[in-house]
């Protein structure tokens, strides 16, 4: 059964995957268009779900394959070495998807997944604000009932992809009386409503790969509440363990300027390997890079073995951010002083991969919040003493509530 | 191919742990400190006629368990945890060089006796500033049955009690030769080292005019395999040694209170102890890896060997000296087990090839 899938996998992405050279899909976008580059991915994500390799292990009644974790770590091996134009589907499918098929009413599954898995809709995550980034719980945007529906109204930050996305995972408050976790609920949000501003933001790459989002009186029906009112955190929680684990386990494709293959083939490429320094570099690189993605396959294993990874997809997340540091950092060396001033292409990409390394440790929870939570949940140590657990919100006077 | 432990494999680490805690404690480390002697004999001979594990890697047929490299890493693990004095490494890597070599009559000699554990054979290597010897009487491209041995190499593992030596010499033609040289032999002198780690006998082993038997067989081809397996068998030990490092710390900062508050719920104190996890997880998987390897894909093993071991030597080192650190006071005094534990890390980050060696040696493996 496995070997059949396996077989089936290699011979389909054989026959319909890109090996694509590298290159990431903000850059893509600039030179070919947006528009071109969502056409074709949402043509590929429609091939892949048709040939069965999409939502591998999510039921078959909501479009999933309905397969185990073995399937979903042959479909991880095989897949690998092709670059999947899927990088619109990415966040969608492993946070807002996975919660929904752990949280979400059953015609909320059947509504949204199947398109989710079929490429029609596109899905982003709406959490951060410009107050509320690693203390997300205290989150200001606020969801008021109104008959049978909630009005939004507030401002979300670093939100991937919300420029093409059809819906939205949202964090709202919806009980200031309550304290700061305690009064939040998750909806979901049509991102083409009235009252829906997205506009890009500009990051050190000189891309644009997150927007700001603006909610001004934006009506969400009553059943677009995913999880229980005022138990937004509970879900929050979920969705978040979904996304370390899926930053944690993506894994660097070979086409990636920072992986160790690109390097070696740059390093080689400058003459930079008689250096006994940078061979060395190297050669680490390549242990911490395939020690990432052994710790990952460990995971899955784990969870196929019915050990659940809990909060050790933080170990992933955080690992998986300090090695793109340490390969920023080595990438510098072998360029030298190539990186202050070149005029190559392949240079200009790996020097905007080196601009965007640090970044990955501030995406999906703080490399400093991973570290909480690996201090608190695997090793069992006490929690930081925090002053705005117990107060109700609308109480506190620190923080986003300050007052000025 | 899996990493996750096999129940056969849980099963074993969980009989070698319960031997350690019922017979070989941290406080009988502290005994032989005070005794001097290298190791406990009582604990050698249970751990090889008891639990087998001098034989885990030599086949059944020469007397061993032929269990394979992953049930050596489980049992190295769980003695690395409690730091157990033993033998057991020097034996492992004199039989992997004879498994290697094609000299029958020497396996059929010494490998059901080192599998028993009533031999103490070791290899006599070190890094590659730690001395060569030579062989006369040996070269000209003809096979020799025996040379006389001249030169020095140090440190070696349990020098001093091994029964039997296994020497490379290099020949007046520059090829390198393998040679049986007996512990009573004429011209030996072997000189117990002070050891940084408590736990490990090292020696200064001499030679002078020693006469050795050539042993038949691709020296270099065995020399490499035991390189592979020692980089295995001491991630295993350094990755057991590690994780009671962690469990060690983590449990002082539940409990240990500063400025009202349990250590742990500091920052400062947490986030060293998070990093100390995820290198413990990313050494462990890794080392799972590598043992897998060695057993199932002996085309991948060197190098899944040598990264298992260059992210398990520095990791665990950095994490012993987190352990003094986070103890504060008590963690530097004599009585508290850390300094066992950061000498032990010291000594495993360098013995048989430290991080630049293994670094050179995984660049060239990787073509870089």
């Amino acid at each position: 059964m496995s070997d059949d899938f396996r077989a089936r996998a290699r011979a389909w992405l054989a026959a319909n995957a890109p090996r694509r050279a590298a290159g990431d899909d903000e850059a893509e976008a600039e030179s070919r268009g947006q528009a071109a580059v969502l056409a074709e991915q949402k043509a590929f994500q429609a091939k892949l779900h048709a040939a069965g390799f999409a939502g591998i292990t999510w039921p078959a009644e909501y479009g999933g394959q309905g397969l185990g974790s073995a399937e979903q770590i042959i479909w991880s091996q095989e897949s690998r070495d092709y670059d999947l134009p899927t990088g619109a589907f990415f966040i969608g499918l492993s946070m807002p998807g996975n919660t929904l098929v752990e949280l979400g009413t059953d015609a909320q599954k059947r509504r949204y997944l199947p398109k989710m898995l079929s490429g029609e809709e596109i899905w982003c995550q709406l959490f951060s604000e410009p107050g509320a980034g690693s203390d997300v719980a205290s989150l200001q945007t606020s969801a008021v009932r109104d008959g049978d529906e909630w009005v939004l109204n507030g401002q979300k930050v670093w939100t991937s992809g919300a420029q093409f996305s059809d819906f939205g995972a949202i964090l709202a408050r919806t009980d200031p009386t309550k304290p700061k976790h305690n009064g939040i609920s998750m909806f979901i949000v049509d991102m083409h409503a009235p009252g829906v501003t997205v506009r890009p933001l500009k990051v050190a790459t000189g891309h644009s790969p997150f927007n700001e989002v603006f909610f001004d009186n934006v009506r969400v029906p009553a059943d677009a509440l995913i999880g229980e009112e005022n138990k937004g955190w509970d879900a929050a929680v979920v969705m978040l363990r979904h996304e370390r684990i899926a930053i944690g386990t993506m894994g660097s494709s070979r086409t990636n300027p920072l992986a160790f293959d690109s390097l070696r083939d740059l390093a080689a490429g400058l003459g930079r390997t008689d250096d006994q320094g940078v061979r060395r570099e190297l050669a680490e690189l390549y242990a911490r890079g395939r020690a990432v993605q052994l710790f990952a396959l460990l995971l899955r294993e784990e969870t196929q073995a019915g050990r659940l990874p809990g909060a050790r997809g933080s170990v992933a997340k955080l690992a998986g951010s300090d090695l793109g540091r340490l390969a920023g950092n080595i990438a510098a060396d072998v360029l030298g002083d190539q990186i202050a001033g070149f005029d190559a292409a392949e240079l200009a990409a790996v020097t905007t991969s080196i601009i965007a390394a640090p970044g990955n440790a501030i995406a999906g929870g703080t490399s400093e919040i991973q570290r909480n939570i690996i201090g608190e949940r695997v090793l069992g140590l006490a929690k930081d003493p925090g002053v705005d657990r117990s107060t109700p919100f609308n109480q506190l006077r620190v923080g986003t509530q300050r007052q000025q | 191919m899996t990493l996750i432990l096999t129940d056969e494999e849980l099963a074993l680490a969980d009989s070698v742990r319960k031997f350690v805690a019922d017979r070989s404690p941290l406080t009988s480390l502290r005994q032989l400190i005070a005794s001097g002697e290298p190791y406990d004999a009582g604990v050698w001979k249970q751990l090889t006629a008891q639990l087998g594990l001098a034989g885990l890697t030599i086949p059944e047929s020469y007397g061993g368990v032929g269990a394979g490299y992953s049930a050596l890493s489980v049992a190295l693990t769980e003695l690395g945890g409690g730091l157990v004095a033993s033998p057991l490494l020097a034996c492992v890597l004199a039989a992997e060089v004879l498994l290697q070599l094609d000299d029958d009559a020497a396996k059929d000699e010494l490998l059901p006796r080192i599998a028993g554990g009533e031999l103490i054979a070791t290899l006599a290597v070190a890094s590659s500033a730690g001395g060569r010897v030579t062989a006369a009487g040996a070269g000209d491209g003809s096979v020799v049955s025996g040379a006389v041995l001249t030169g020095s190499v140090s440190p070696v593992l349990n020098g001093t009690e091994a029964d039997v030596l296994l020497v490379p010499a290099d020949g007046s033609d520059g090829r390198t030769v393998i040679y049986l040289v007996d512990g009573g032999a004429d011209g030996l002198s072997r000189t117990r080292l002070t050891a940084v780690d408590h736990s490990r006998s090292l020696a200064r082993v001499a030679l002078a005019g020693t006469p050795g038997r050539a042993l038949t067989g691709d020296a270099a081809a065995a020399l490499s395999a035991a390189a592979d397996l020692a980089n295995l068998a001491l991630a295993a030990e350094s990755a057991g040694a590690m994780k009671a490092c962690l469990d060690m710390t983590s449990a002082y900062a539940r409990i240990r209170v500063a400025f009202g508050q349990p250590i742990g719920a500091f920052q400062a104190v947490k986030h060293r102890l998070a990093d100390m996890e995820k290198s413990w997880e990313l050494g462990n998987a890794a080392l799972r890896d590598a043992a897998r390897a060695g057993d199932e894909k002996p085309d991948r093993f060197s190098v899944a060997a040598s990264v298992a071991r260059v992210l398990l030597a520095g990791a665990y080192a950095d994490a012993a000296v987190d352990t003094v650190q986070l103890h504060g006071g008590i963690g530097f005094t004599w009585e508290h087990d850390a300094h066992l534990y950061y000498k032990n890390g010291l000594s495993n980050k360098v013995l048989l090839g430290g991080p630049g060696e293994q670094l050179d040696r995984l660049a060239d493996s990787l073509g870089i």
